[in-house]
């Protein structure tokens, strides 16, 4: 570590699944905002007991799916109507109906597209360094321990240590960046 | 997962996917081979003058004459009759579901649908006044296959003791399979052995493709028959998905009523998010079924096919049809749309009556075009049929209900249905230290 290094948070290590849900609550409950835990697999209801609401995701999909159908019935419009009127087995020039598979097709494309580049976004991925990166006993994170760490930057940090050690943390480290 | 788990949701897995897309793909293939025979007869039959007026006539059989009282009432018992048959036969699919995806999340709502498929038998009964007076409901049956050729090649099928002969067998098997799951699982009540939930899962393992057949067939024959000449064979599928749709409404709005009552504690917030869930997916999929029925029609424009349509499109049933498209998709796709309208009951609740009422004029579409042609014709007789069906099996139901366990009670996935997501509310923590 460097001599001008920043506290950059707590790092708390619990060894069952059991014991991080309930500390999870627990911190939860305490008003920590700027958190997170680390688990080897996802842990069911997790999102409850850290207190986070619905992704936010969903909105992009919408926007995504919604620009797609427009978009296809737009450009079939403007292709097989507007642009260049061409008439295709006796059909009319642009009816809804034989757009829609087209603007169906891209609405979910366009949604996807736009589910995965939110998700990224909103995660602020991808993201090549993470101080906890540092910690020696953070590696067992994609092995059999669970952790938490409570950021420096959250106004309720000074009494975070109290927190983890009360929730059961098996051992507490703090992290500089 | 070792391998024969691997195996036996690989299978389910198939079953399900096969069961959706197989009528859709065969659709393609039967939707355009057909059509160089069906030119033929119109090219015969246009060579005969009499044989054409005669065809012409058929096509509709009530075009030029006033239907008779038997005939406006055995309509409108056939309408509630499809109806009601949607959601039992929907609960009875969503058991094959539970077992064959080893479902955890739906053992709380199992017992609504055994009870409500344990009314097939009750269904194979009320079947009877329209394999008794088939003749005043299905045209065909009245025609010499010899004058008609769209019968004629279709008469492996339509033919009387098949009718009735596929009609008895569907739901003599349908009974027996819905009878046994429900026995098994109320066996479970008693011992709690996991062998009950091995021979469930081995019964829908079969019972799926049973299940698939029989119904495309039996829908061919109740309501696709009713104009013999109509090629789709994307009807089967059209019809489950409907049903699906308003079995899940019904399911969804007896969990949320007996949450308060019989199912208090047992249903969790994740058991109405995915049972929502799964109406919300239905209204796509029904949504998806109908306009690929519709759109090939439409795109090939073989006569032999859009006529089925075009009849449709007279009068009022052109806003039947449109009802249908906004009704029946575009409006509950935009409110399911958001996580919370589907576990909100000010909104689900309004929402199941409309799907039910929704329903019923997606039955009402593809049956009464065929006595009134001209437009949508309600009589006092269709409310009767309907509530009098429905409130007939909805009694048998509720009595059947009370006899048993209102969940299963030592389903070895109840536990991990009921807390598996569960979190106990903020400042609740503090108490377990």
């Amino acid at each position: 570590m460097s001599a001008n290094a920043k506290t950059y948070g707590l790092l708390a290590q619990f060894d069952t699944a059991a014991g991080i849900f309930e500390a999870a609550i627990q911190v939860r409950d305490a008003g920590y905002r700027k958190w997170d835990v680390f688990t080897p697999f996802p842990i069911h209801g997790m999102d409850d007991a850290m207190g986070l609401k619905n992704s936010k995701v969903g909105y992009f999909t919408f926007c995504g799916g919604f620009t797609g159908f427009f978009s296809g019935m737009t450009m079939i419009w403007f292709m097989n109507k507007f642009d260049y009127g061409l008439v295709v087995g006796g059909k009319p020039l642009f009816t809804p109906l034989f757009a829609f598979p087209v603007s169906y097709e891209l609405t979910i494309l366009l949604g996807a597209f736009a589910t995965l580049g939110g998700m990224l976004a909103l995660n602020r991925l991808p993201k090549l360094y993470n101080p906890l990166f540092k910690s020696e006993r953070f590696k067992k994170a994609t092995d059999d321990k669970f952790f938490i760490c409570i950021e420096a930057t959250d106004p309720k940090f000074a009494e975070a240590r109290a927190v983890l050690e009360k929730a059961g943390a098996a051992a507490i480290e703090l992290v500089e960046d | 997962m070792n391998f024969p788990v691997l195996f036996k949701r690989l299978l389910a897995l198939f079953a399900c996917a096969g069961m959706l897309t197989f009528t859709s793909a065969r659709s393609f293939a039967a939707e355009h081979a057909p059509a160089a025979p069906a030119h033929g007869e119109t090219v015969a039959a246009a060579h005969d003058g009499a044989a054409h007026a005669e065809a012409t006539a058929h096509h509709g059989h009530a075009e030029t004459k006033e239907p008779t009282f038997l005939e406006a009432a055995l309509y409108s018992y056939l309408t509630a009759y499809m109806f009601c048959l949607s959601i039992v036969v929907g609960a009875f699919f969503l058991i094959h579901l539970h077992y064959l995806f080893d479902a955890g999340w739906s053992v709380p709502i199992r017992r609504i649908n055994e009870q409500l498929a344990g009314l097939m038998p009750f269904m194979g009964a009320l079947s009877l006044p329209i394999l008794v007076f088939g003749p005043s409901i299905y045209p065909w049956m009245s025609i010499d296959p010899a004058t008609d050729h769209a019968l004629d090649v279709k008469k492996i099928l339509f033919n009387r003791p098949t009718f009735i002969g596929v009609i008895i067998g569907s739901f003599v098997l349908w009974s027996f399979m819905a009878l046994r799951f429900r026995s098994m699982s109320i066996a479970q009540d008693k011992d709690g052995a996991a062998k009950w939930t091995h021979k469930a899962r081995f019964q829908a393992a079969w019972g799926i493709y049973a299940l698939a057949f029989s119904l495309t067939v039996t829908v061919f024959l109740l309501m696709k028959s009713l104009q013999h000449q109509f090629f789709s064979t994307m009807y089967g599928v059209y019809y489950f998905a409907g049903s699906m749709w308003v079995t899940l409404a019904t399911v969804y709005g007896i969990m949320r009523i007996l949450s308060h009552r019989e199912l208090n504690g047992v249903i969790s917030k994740q058991t109405i998010h995915y049972v929502g869930t799964l109406f919300f997916a239905f209204t796509v999929f029904y949504a998806y079924i109908h306009f690929s029925q519709y759109f090939l029609i439409w795109n090939a424009a073989i006569p032999e096919e859009t006529f089925w349509y075009v009849k449709r499109e007279a009068g009022s049933w052109w806003e039947v049809g449109l009802l249908i498209l906004f009704g029946h998709f575009i409006a509950p796709f935009v409110i399911l749309l958001r996580i919370d309208t589907k576990m909100n009951m000010l909104v689900m609740g309004p929402m199941i009556a409309w799907a039910w009422l929704m329903h019923y004029v997606d039955m009402t579409f593809n049956v009464m075009p065929v006595l009134y042609p001209n437009g949508l014709h309600l009589t006092l007789l269709d409310p009767l049929c309907w509530f009098g069906m429905a409130g007939f099996l909805g009694f048998i139901f509720w009595k059947n209900f009370k006899t048993a366990a209102a969940f299963p009670l030592k389903d070895p996935r109840l536990k991990e249905a009921i807390t598996h997501h569960e979190v106990p509310a903020p400042g609740a923590a503090a108490s377990h230290h």
